[in-house]
């Protein structure tokens, strides 16, 4: 009896309790939206026996150093530590100097950050790390070189604004082609901006960024041969940069099989000496 | 030789003896199953930390200008410099992930009840220096995150009535987050692990005093069912801590930046706010605790830091609030149950604490109704075990008199 009276004292009190975290009450703050996410990629390097591809790499520093240093310094790496996947001591004395550096310095771009600062709004942000800096790594960095608007894709939405007269269905079809999500208002103002001339990208999160399309097909020739399509130079220079984001990441990962194949067979006789000698214990 | 030497010593110093009664010899129960190792694995992870801090220090600089550059020299130009960054921020999460089984087996099996009180607030009080340990190192690296989780934690000192505003200038040494703090962020967590180590070794002193609790939550006879440590528990310890080391590795040389923000790789901008800030994992339980505080105008802040501290400090008054015969959560079926809805709550918030304040679940439910709810839960677990145990609302099994 005693315990019931007790929960009867207590479940008062309990109720009480309820109202007063204020399960019933409104929250403090408001809504906010995110972005798509990028699709993801086979990567020569992702998993436990994952490594670098050396002719990939080689493509991909040398987009690195012909296009995209114009705006970003890859502040970590010097030129010289680009032999390290295949480059020799000439070719990376000529990438050098055709930045106007030589082979001892860090590979950081000729734009002046202010000028940058004035033309684009923005420092291009240093790339070195990019690849760990972003969520979704080095997808992210592909879906950014590859997520501007294609051919057909800019030609759909000049269609929609050539006649002067924006239609729903238009702009329902455009939205679900450019993943702009389902509120017509706002991909409405979307298209708009991509109509004006912003740069729009499908992986960037909110869309509107300051990088005009960096790289499109044909814009290198590479050395090895291979065709300068936009995914094949987004695909290299990707790996280029998640190299340079841990250029001692293959070297982690082929101590780490060791380490592990190490501590499974010190495991193994750990439990075996262990069972041993709880054997003397009878249970 | 050998023995001769250590006689001369024991006359002086008696090692021997201490190695003896203390180590090798010391009664441990032989029922005690695989979650009493991670006691010593916890020890295990400290040493870690240590080493590997040591050398970091070696080559890191403490400057707001030089930080972040100096832990890429570390990923790039030390000779496994990678490999000692990487065990040491992984092994802060493996020091959590080892703590809080530790924590929770001496919830399950009543490890805090009489007499082993101080025993458990010691282990709070490391808990905590933890806490603070880990927070002040995650500063360190200067990211983003790690520049704005400081400007975050730090300001929830504002809300301290009176010197609150002044306080936090007083931590910060200056308007912001900043260089003076970084310094002394560094500095404390240098010392921190020390005291850590002190507070581990009063720890064990009480341990050694009172001895271990069992899975059956009973006082033993010590001279039939106890073993000596050594062999018996020194090759299972050992045997744990190759299962760990697998794992931990597994992470550390395969998935490294698992438990990481990307954010923390772009160097600390006081001048731009990440989109969202998130605090390590390991403590987004309290920080969704925190967050569900947000029903009481100006005092919200104030009552979510007074409930996130709670949190943990209500632990101190658990071996109170528990009041069952029955130590062993084994032979107790009701608070078995509260104890795995506890569990699942933990998660819970740890869920609503990676997400943004603002984000809506189940088709618009806004997610801070799930915090309070799960808060509730949290706060509740200790109240219900109280409940159950005072008013004799649980009927315990019978408990063996011997294992």
């Amino acid at each position: 009896m005693k315990s019931w009276n007790g929960l009867k004292r207590w479940g008062g009190w309990l109720a009480a309790a309820i109202t007063a975290v204020g399960l019933g009450l409104p929250p403090a703050s408001a809504l906010a939206s995110g972005g798509v996410a990028p699709p993801k990629q086979d990567w020569t390097f992702s998993g436990v026996f994952g490594r670098f591809d050396e002719a990939s790499l080689k493509r991909g520093a040398q987009v690195a150093v012909e296009v995209c240093m114009s705006c970003h310094s890859i502040k970590y790496i010097k030129f010289d530590h680009l032999r390290s996947f295949g480059f020799s001591e000439a070719e990376v004395k000529a990438m050098a100097e055709s930045q106007g550096k030589t082979k001892k310095d860090k590979m950081i771009s000729g734009m002046d950050p202010q000028a940058a600062k004035d033309s684009f709004g923005t420092i291009p942000p240093d790339l070195s790390l990019m690849t760990k800096a972003r969520k979704g790594y080095e997808d992210y960095t592909y879906g950014i070189l590859t997520g501007y608007l294609n051919d057909k894709e800019k030609e759909m939405v000049e269609k929609i604004f050539a006649d002067g007269n924006v239609l729903d269905p238009e702009i329902k079809e455009a939205a679900e082609a450019l993943h702009l999500g389902h509120d017509l208002e706002k991909a409405k103002k979307s298209l708009e901006r991509i109509h004006r001339g912003d740069n729009f990208n499908k992986y960037f999160p909110g869309n509107f960024l300051a990088m005009p399309q960096p790289i499109s097909a044909g814009q290198v020739t590479f050395a090895d041969g291979k065709e300068s399509s936009l995914e094949q130079m987004a695909k290299d220079v990707t790996s280029f940069l998640a190299w340079a984001a841990e250029p001692t990441a293959m070297e982690r990962k082929s101590a780490g099989v060791k380490v592990i194949a190490y501590l499974v067979l010190l495991t193994i006789m750990l439990y075996a000496v262990k069972r041993r000698v709880w054997s003397r214990i009878p249970h | 030789m050998f023995k001769s030497i250590m006689e001369w010593v024991d006359a002086r110093l008696p090692i021997s003896d201490l190695i003896k009664s203390q180590a090798t010899e010391y009664p441990t129960p032989k029922n005690l199953n695989y979650w009493w190792n991670f006691g010593s694995l916890a020890l295990f992870v400290l040493i870690i930390q240590l080493a590997t801090g040591i050398f970091l220090v070696m080559h890191y600089k403490p400057d707001a200008a030089l930080a972040f550059d100096s832990v890429e020299h570390i990923m790039r130009d030390v000779n496994w410099g990678w490999l000692l960054r990487y065990l040491h921020a992984n092994g802060a999460t493996f020091f959590f992930v080892v703590v809080y089984i530790h924590i929770l087996r001496g919830m399950y099996y009543g490890s805090y009840r009489s007499p082993r009180e101080i025993l458990w607030w010691i282990g709070i009080i490391i808990f905590f220096l933890l806490m603070g340990t880990a927070f002040m190192g995650y500063v360190l690296p200067w990211g983003q995150m790690s520049y704005w989780g400081a400007a975050v934690i730090t300001n929830l000192m504002s809300a301290v009535p009176l010197v609150g505003e002044d306080l936090v200038v007083w931590v910060w040494g200056g308007f912001a987050v900043g260089d003076p703090t970084l310094n002394r962020f560094f500095s404390l967590h240098y010392l921190l692990p020390f005291v850590v180590f002190g507070a581990v070794f009063v720890h064990l002193w009480a341990l050694h005093a009172v001895h271990s609790n069992n899975p059956d939550g009973i006082d033993i006879d010590e001279h039939k069912d106890s073993l000596p440590f050594h062999p018996y528990f020194t090759v299972k310890d050992l045997y744990g801590v190759g299962v760990f080391l697998i794992i931990y590795c597994g992470f550390v040389f395969f998935a490294p930046n698992y438990f990481a923000e990307p954010d923390n790789y772009i160097e600390a901008n006081p001048m731009q706010t990440p989109a969202h800030i998130v605090p390590e994992w390991y403590f987004l339980p309290f920080y969704a605790i925190l967050r569900s505080i947000d029903f009481l105008g100006s005092f919200s802040k104030l009552a979510g830091v007074l409930a996130m501290v709670g949190a943990i400090a209500i632990l101190f008054v658990l071996p109170w609030l528990d009041r069952s015969p029955a130590r062993s959560f084994r032979y107790r079926p009701l608070s078995r149950q509260l104890f795995w809805l506890f569990i699942i709550d933990c998660f819970i918030l740890g869920w609503v604490g990676y997400n943004p304040a603002d984000a809506t679940v189940f088709g618009g439910m806004p997610i801070v109704f799930v915090g309070r709810a799960a808060t509730l839960v949290y706060f509740g677990y200790f109240f219900l075990l109280w409940l159950i145990t005072a008013f004799d609302i649980e009927k315990p099994k019978p408990t063996p008199t011997s294992i």
